[in-house]
């Protein structure tokens, strides 16, 4: 299933010389099969269930009017309302958007929230749109689809070269339309004006949640263990903060560097001391070497963070980091991977991992995070009442738990890998809810 | 009446001026008589205008009066007028009066009252002399045909007036008008003036010009001519044969042009010394205060004098330049510049690009307004035969002589020398003192030498950021600041005998040209914040974009580079940091559009002037922000504040920069003041004054934009788009191109000199990094002229971390065809940022085709297999270098393809370009 992934994104660069629709329904007959479905729920799941296309025209600043395609789909909506980013790119296409659409279904359903999946766009680069064009867009997106998406029905997000920005001006939109306050119908809003707390920190503490889970059912004390980071962004670096106010010890960190233009691990045995190194860290989580070396972080080459004798390994820099080759890399001491970038490891060295017993927490379980927090934004938004960080985190923490619990109880019980197993619950809540409300 | 304080002065200076010698009492008087012409010529102005209500015109006679007087500061003055007073200010009944009627017509209808408030020495007439008397006459007749003229009534002889007070006033110059009244006459077939020429034809006009030619001679018995042209019968002639209006009107303008023509003689005299021009231009401006009267013809003779005589004589340049100077506007040079007896006064290239962008700004002030005054800083100016002076000072003549002429190597090896050479010489005295004059000038706020040269800034030879500009702290005593002053100024001029110029001039057949060195001395734009000085913002402006970021920018748009701080991190190419890039035609697309982007892309350090240690420093923004916060003057300009997942404007009341991330975005610049409109009126302005698409340097402290540098924005030569084949097999593909592409094909290219990324980061020393951009600089030489190409990473020639581009300057590569920069994506920076930078400036000039590569995204391609299994001819080329070859690989392209050539096709609108190779 991490082909999907995989593929789907790679389209997202690249021009149609194959649909990523066609590779994200393979991928879901593939798990279909396992599940052994029945012909109209596959027939129901492998399409979106509802798409719009609409004509968005904008007064341009040079006072012409340009028309631009936009659209939505809403693949499934059976576990509750749909939510999905609106990505503006220039080489859009709706299959693209319907294979992503899909995609959110699985991730949605995968944690155990109660909501379907969707994505939309808009072919343009902002890149050649003033910042009023694109609030022009952004309004004409929701003047179009403003009866179809809601708090109730579809729940949009910021994505691909969309940002809060844009969330507040499709809000106002929204609400103009419909007379009134609704800050549920759309999320990645600021704090203040809809935002939830702990957002930031979402992604990276859930993927320790899940850590610790995986370590708990693997008999290791999490204060007993060692890790080693790739990257030292907001993942990263709050991945690093709760997994050291567990106890655990993070040995080495390896994060790019703007000066030297290549990538550097900083390494310190006795444990890297997190304060610290943000104080030598720009915005952009770039340590300066220099001074690190002064604090006792010895600098090795970028790459070596991977042959740490370590516990666990946590990718949460890039894609396709963990080749087949690097596992051969890899210390005989580590035991857990935890995926917290998007695709981490080739496809072709996920069974060598299983061969060397290394359990590797699957991107799309591990940083859902992130996802759960948005629902909690909306959640929060819909109450029109916020919680406290503490609160957001606290749950964030139950649903991540309970999340991992179910795919490893299933891996271990069906003899499937976490990341096979994660798509099999998700797409089996899917069927059922479909189901259980009587579609097929 | 009690004595006033002043009479024990006043009678002291009398009983001076009776002893004192002939000359001086001859010299007293002429300058009495000054002050009385200027005063008549003041009223004559004051009544020309005919818009002038009269009550406002016998105000300013009023003011005016006083000056024409021995004592101006106590005198009065009242006009009664139909029972009407108009009076000086504060005007008091006095003793010491001289009063005159003033008649309408015949009849008497007030008076004109001249008197002292307070008791004056004793002169011809009372405190009056006899001149002052009859100046207040002829004022009075003036006045009375004035009023007679105003008054509705038969129609006015008010010429008549004029011609009385020109008599009165300057006999010579009244002689001079007379004839070329007659000589008007004459050409108009009026059959008395050739009468009257022909009786005195055998002495032309100009003969009578030049008053007091003939000083030291006896006087000369008048002749029957002479007499006849100090009358009144020309005018009376002129009267039956034109109407008053027409006579008043050529009075008028041959008056002026007389005055005029005067300077332009002394002007065109090239003995003429600078001192003499100064005095010559004061005394033209106080007589002709309003020098737009006069016609165009009179002026433009003066100016065109002045602008070769000071700016340049090219005759391009002198026919823009012309248009938009007065010759007045010379003054500003001629009191500001720092020369020698000798000296010309040519004030080089740069100085006069930005001199006459202040003119041209001048008169369009009312167009530029907005929340900005846009003007130029205070500058002084080095004439540019001072080098040649200082040379000849210290005896470096013969020695530099020669120095241009021989081989790069050897210049570059023998530079670091001269530089001290120059530095240990002495300057010549005149030149010290009129430094001196500068820095007492700009007291103690820091400057900037910038070199300006004769050959600089002209259209196609920029010489963009050629020669050296240093700046100077300008803090501690008069000494201490004075020898660096003079430190600067010698290693500008020996930057005249740097490497990169005289490869630059070799180019373009300038070498033989006798390169001067002017000095531009400016005070640096900024603020002073803890004990660093800079301004809110600084940047360079282009008219035409020749780097679009989005298809939707023409090139029409216009290009700004902007950066915090001082300018020279957006004239410079610098390694690691990014100005904001906005085209003011369009200035609501951004080069970065995403979140991510402006961040990434926005400038992180800044340049400084650090008044503690008096250097120049570069500083990371953030650690200034910290340490400084809120004092960064305006910041709010500058800054946005990161909140999370946004930039928002930082609140006036709430920010906190010692505490909040800033990025700097220049939002409130472009969004929330009226920067971009100014601006772009600015360059238009500048591109119609000059007819050229133009590039200029600005800096801003908050309140004002200044105009630091105004020259010709370099151009390459316009190319068509080439057609991309499509049917190029794979493997014959070097490299495909897909952002940022200009247009232009390379049909026959026989090298590549490829530098390998990897392994040009894999270099671990200095020295060996540097080693490579040698290595690129001899290949520069023995490869064939633009049949070759370098490929290679990052920025090249950048400042700045020397891994993040090869290290090259101009001289190194201005034999290549093209440039091509390889960008890997990991490596987060994108070669293109660079446009505008000198650097580029020099790769547009020379039409070397740039190109970025982008091989890690889908579309960018670039064959790297070829380049490193092709056998490598480093050592035929560069044979010093073979160590390298790891790294710099020069293929032969002939060898690969058995006879085949490289084929570059660029297509700008399509933006793609391909290399491939054509195989025989």
């Amino acid at each position: 299933m991490l082909c999907v992934i995989k593929e789907v994104k790679k389209q997202m660069c690249s021009d149609a010389v194959f649909n990523p629709f066609v590779v994200a329904q393979r991928q879901f007959d593939r798990v279909a099969d396992l599940l052994e479905l029945d012909e109209a729920t596959r027939a129901l799941l492998r399409e979106p269930m509802r798409e719009y296309h609409v004509s968005i025209p904008v007064r341009m600043d040079d006072g012409r009017v340009k028309v631009f395609r936009g659209f939505r789909c809403q693949h499934n909506d059976a576990l509750g309302p749909s939510k999905g980013g609106i990505r503006f790119h220039p080489q859009e296409t709706v299959d693209t958007i319907r294979a992503l659409s899909m995609w959110m279904t699985w991730k949605c359903a995968v944690v155990g929230i109660p909501l379907g999946g969707a994505k939309g766009g808009v072919i343009c680069d902002p890149h050649d749109l003033s910042a009023r064009e694109q609030e022009g867009i952004c309004r004409g997106w929701v003047r179009q689809l403003a009866k179809v998406v809601g708090p109730l029905a579809d729940v949009p997000a910021p994505d691909v070269m969309t940002n809060a920005e844009h969330m507040l001006w499709m809000l106002d939109e929204y609400e103009a339309i419909h007379g009134g306050r609704f800050p549920g119908f759309i999320t990645g809003k600021p704090v203040g004006m809809g935002g939830s707390l702990g957002r930031t920190e979402a992604t990276g503490y859930g993927l320790i949640f899940t850590v610790r889970e995986a370590l708990k059912e693997m008999g290791m004390d999490i204060a007993e263990t060692t890790a080693s980071v790739q990257g030292f962004g907001n993942v990263a670096q709050y991945a690093v903060e709760l997994y050291q106010m567990m106890g655990g010890k993070v040995t080495a960190i390896s994060c790019w560097d703007q000066v030297a233009c290549t990538p550097f691990a900083y390494r310190k045995t006795a444990g890297v001391d997190l304060g610290e190194l943000r104080g030598v860290t720009d915005r952009f989580g770039g340590i300066d070497q220099e001074k690190a070396a002064a604090l006792g972080y010895e600098p090795i080459p970028g790459e070596k963070w991977l042959e740490q004798d370590v516990d666990i390994l946590i990718p949460a820099a890039m894609e396709n980091q963990i080749t087949a080759e690097a596992v051969g890399r890899i210390s005989g001491r580590v035991k857990l991977i935890a995926e917290g970038a998007n695709g981490p490891t080739a496809p072709e060295a996920d069974p060598l991992l299983v061969e060397r017993g290394i359990v590797n927490i699957p991107d799309f379980l591990a940083n859902a995070g992130g996802v759960t927090c948005s629902y909690f934004e909306q959640v929060q938004s819909n109450m029109n009442f916020y919680w406290p960080r503490d609160e957001v985190l606290g749950r964030l923490d139950t649903k991540m738990t309970d999340a991992f619990l179910a795919v490893s109880e299933l891996a271990r019980r069906r003899n499937l890998s976490l990341r096979d197993a994660a798509y099999v619950i998700a797409v089996d809540r899917v069927a059922k809810a479909s189901k259980d409300r009587g579609w097929v | 009446m009690a004595r006033p304080p002043s009479e024990g002065r006043n009678g002291e200076r009398r009983a001076r001026a009776r002893r004192a010698s002939p000359a001086k009492r001859v010299m007293r008087s002429l300058q009495e008589r000054a002050k009385e012409l200027n005063c008549l010529y003041r009223v004559e102005e004051v009544l020309s205008k005919p818009d002038l209500p009269v009550e406002k015109a016998l105000q300013e006679i009023i003011e005016a009066l006083p000056a024409g007087l021995q004592y101006p500061e106590p005198s009065q003055a009242l006009i009664r007028l139909d029972s009407r007073e108009y009076s000086s200010s504060g005007y008091g009944v006095s003793p010491w009066r001289v009063a005159v009627p003033l008649r309408r017509g015949r009849e008497v209808v007030g008076e004109i009252e001249v008197s002292y408030s307070q008791q004056v020495p004793q002169a011809d007439s009372g405190p009056f002399l006899r001149e002052e008397v009859r100046l207040v006459n002829a004022i009075a007749d003036r006045l009375g045909i004035y009023l007679e003229r105003r008054a509705p009534g038969p129609a006015s002889e008010q010429w008549r007036g004029a011609i009385n007070l020109l008599r009165e006033a300057d006999r010579d110059l009244f002689v001079r008008v007379a004839r070329r009244m007659i000589r008007h006459l004459y050409w108009v077939n009026v059959e008395d003036a050739r009468e009257v020429l022909e009786r005195t034809g055998h002495r032309q006009v100009s003969d009578a010009e030049g008053a007091g030619w003939s000083e030291n001679r006896p006087e000369e018995k008048a002749t029957w001519d002479d007499a006849y042209y100090m009358t009144n019968a020309p005018f009376d002639l002129a009267a039956r044969h034109l109407s008053g209006d027409e006579i008043l009107h050529l009075v008028q303008t041959w008056m002026a042009e007389e005055r005029s023509s005067l300077l332009a003689k002394i002007v065109s005299n090239r003995q003429t010394s600078i001192v003499d021009i100064t005095r010559a231009l004061r005394r033209y401006k106080e007589q002709m205060p309003d020098e737009g009267r006069l016609p165009a013809v009179a002026q433009k003779g003066t100016v065109v004098s002045l602008i070769r005589r000071f700016l340049s004589e090219d005759l391009e340049f002198i026919g823009k330049a012309k248009r938009n100077l007065k010759a007045t506007d010379f003054l500003e040079i001629t009191e500001k510049t720092v020369y020698s007896r000798e000296s010309r006064g040519r004030i080089g290239g740069k100085s006069t690009g930005l001199f006459l962008a202040g003119r041209i700004m001048g008169p369009n002030q009312h167009l530029l307004q907005g929340d900005f005054e846009i003007k130029v800083p205070n500058s002084w100016y080095v004439a540019s035969e001072s080098i040649v002076e200082f040379m000849e000072h210290n005896d470096l003549h013969d020695w530099t002589l020669e120095q241009k002429y021989k081989d790069s190597d050897r210049i570059r090896r023998e530079y670091p020398i001269l530089v001290q050479l120059f530095k240990h010489s002495q300057f010549p005295p005149d030149l010290v003192t009129g430094l001196s004059m500068a820095l007492d000038d700009f007291q103690n706020r820091p400057i900037i030498a910038r070199s300006s040269s004769l050959g600089e800034d002209r259209q196609g030879t920029a010489f963009s950021g050629k020669y050296k500009s240093l700046f100077l702290a300008n803090q501690g005593s008069k000494k201490v600041r004075l020898d660096a002053l003079l430190d600067a100024i010698a290693e500008i001029y020996a930057s005249i005998f740097g490497p990169d110029p005289i490869e630059y001039r070799r180019e373009r057949g300038l070498l033989d040209f006798d390169e001067e060195m002017g000095i531009l001395l400016q005070e640096v734009v900024g603020t002073r914040v803890g004990h660093y000085y800079f301004p809110t913002f600084s940047g360079v402006a282009f008219t035409n974009n020749e780097f679009s970021w989005s298809p939707r920018i023409a090139r029409s748009d216009g290009l700004l580079r902007l950066v915090p701080g001082l300018g020279t991190r957006a004239v410079d190419r610098v390694g690691d940091d990014y100005p904001v890039l906005i085209a003011p035609g369009k200035p609501g697309l951004r080069a970065n559009a995403s979140l991510d982007e402006k961040i990434k892309y926005a400038p992180r350090m800044i340049d400084v002037m650090d008044l503690e240690v008096g250097s120049f420093k570069t500083l990371s923004l953030e650690g200034l922000l910290k340490e400084e916060g809120l004092s960064y003057p305006d910041f709010r300009l500058v800054f946005s504040t990161l909140q999370r997942d946004r930039l928002v404007p930082p609140s006036p009341v709430l920010a906190d920069p010692r505490r909040e991330n800033m990025v700097a975005t220049f939002e409130g610049l472009l969004g929330s003041t009226t920067f971009v409109k100014q601006i772009s009126t600015l360059m238009r302005l500048l591109e119609e004054g000059l007819e050229s698409a133009v590039d200029v340097e600005f800096a801003c402290e908050g309140r004002s934009l200044y105009v630091l540098q105004c020259r010709a924005q370099s151009y390459a030569a316009n190319e068509a788009p080439a057609p991309i084949p499509s049917d190029i097999a794979e493997a014959d593909v070097l490299f495909r191109g897909h952002k940022h592409i200009s247009n232009g094909t390379l049909p026959d290219i026989r090298y590549v000199v490829y530098v390998d990324p990897l392994a040009y980061a894999g270099l671990a020393s200095l020295a060996e990094l540097k080693a490579v951009g040698e290595a690129v600089g001899r290949l520069n030489q023995t490869l064939p002229h633009r049949r070759f190409i370098l490929m290679g990473p990052g920025r090249w020639g950048s400042r700045g971390d020397i891994k993040l581009g090869v290290s090259v300057t101009y001289s190194d590569i201005n034999n290549t065809a093209m440039l091509v920069e390889i960008a890997r994506r990991k490596a987060g920076y994108s070669p293109d940022l660079s446009f505008g930078t000198h650097f580029f400036q020099d790769l547009v000039e020379s039409s070397i085709r740039y190109l970025p590569l982008y091989p890690d995204e889908d579309q960018g391609v670039l064959n790297e297999r070829l380049l490193l299994e092709a056998p490598n001819q480093l050592a035929t080329f560069a044979s010093a270098f073979a160590a390298l070859g790891r790294v710099v690989r020069v293929v032969d392209i002939a060898e690969v393809t058995g006879g085949g050539r490289l084929r570059v096709a660029m297509n700008g609108e399509r933006q793609e370009a391909l290399g491939y190779l054509v195989r025989v």
